[in-house]
């Protein structure tokens, strides 16, 4: 059996603490994925906080059609029909509100961090 | 009367007002419930279309074309339940007064151009959501026998709520 020193364990604990930083740093670099539900007219988070280079995906489960369009026009997931959806890789300009274009008073907002 | 009033508001149903003790909305059965609301249905349609072919103003477009692209998504659900219901939708006495007044509205509209075309069909439109939303969610929706058909309706109730809100907007803009 392996004897335990001092000098062992303070090996341990910065091995681990070095695989915890790494961890902690790949949380920070690997793209996540979100999901926005579109029900009953409502954009579902209506808000939400993401980095550059992860996905939205937004999903219409309602009977009509609707779009998740930027306010200021840079992005648009253009219409999606019934259980119909799109993903978009987020970037720098997707930062702010949008809204769906038929039914205008459905409004959204992207933060990046 | 709560729902007299507010169909009245929308001018299109005051033939109604003398029948309305013969004719009892509350009592329609689900399948002439259905045929309303498909009646009610195309005659947005209509009007959108009316819109859309008069008027200039974008906003008035944009509103058109929803209108549109919904009621006609709304009736095809409809059909595809009553397919699978094996039923047909039956005709009654507040189909064919909505169809009715619906006309006359049509011609109404129809002599009107610019600004004031605009300005009648936004309140229109708001008016008849404001009706359409009352008959529907205090009159048919308690009413209605049928699970998957009040299941129906119900999400037709949110999509009209919707589009009464965005009347609300539409009406603001051309005032």
């Amino acid at each position: 059996m392996q004897k335990i020193n001092r000098r062992n364990l303070l090996i341990s604990s910065v091995a681990a603490y070095t695989v915890t930083g790494l961890n902690l740093a790949q949380a920070h670099t690997t793209p996540a994925e979100y999901t926005i539900n579109i029900r009953k007219f409502k954009f579902e988070p209506d808000h939400i906080d993401v980095h550059i280079g992860d996905t939205i995906t937004w999903v219409n489960q309602d009977l009509v059609a609707h779009t998740a369009t930027a306010e200021a026009g840079d992005w648009d997931t253009e219409m999606l029909e019934k259980s119909q959806s799109k993903s978009l890789q987020v970037t720098k300009g997707m930062t702010g509100e949008y809204f769906c274009v038929f039914h205008p008073h459905m409004k959204g907002t992207i933060n990046i961090k | 009367m709560k729902i007299k009033t507010t169909l009245l508001a929308a001018g299109f149903i005051a033939s109604m007002v003398g029948v309305a003790h013969a004719n009892d909305p509350a009592k329609l059965n689900d399948l002439e419930i259905a045929h309303v609301a498909y009646i009610a249905d195309n005659i947005d349609i209509r009007y959108a279309h009316l819109a859309l072919a008069i008027s200039s103003n974008p906003a008035i477009h944009d509103f058109a074309k929803t209108m549109i692209r919904d009621h006609t998504a709304v009736n095809e659900q409809a059909l595809a339940l009553l397919a699978k219901l094996d039923a047909q939708p039956q005709d009654n006495f507040l189909s064919q007064s909505l169809q009715e007044n619906a006309e006359k509205l049509i011609t109404e509209m129809s002599a009107l151009r610019g600004a004031a075309f605009d300005k009648f069909y936004a309140e229109n439109e708001l008016a008849y959501h404001k009706a359409v939303n009352d008959l529907v969610g205090n009159t048919f929706i308690p009413n209605i026998e049928n699970a998957e058909v009040k299941s129906l309706f119900e999400a037709g109730l949110e999509i009209f709520q919707a589009h009464e809100h965005h009347a609300e907007m539409m009406v603001g803009e051309v005032n």
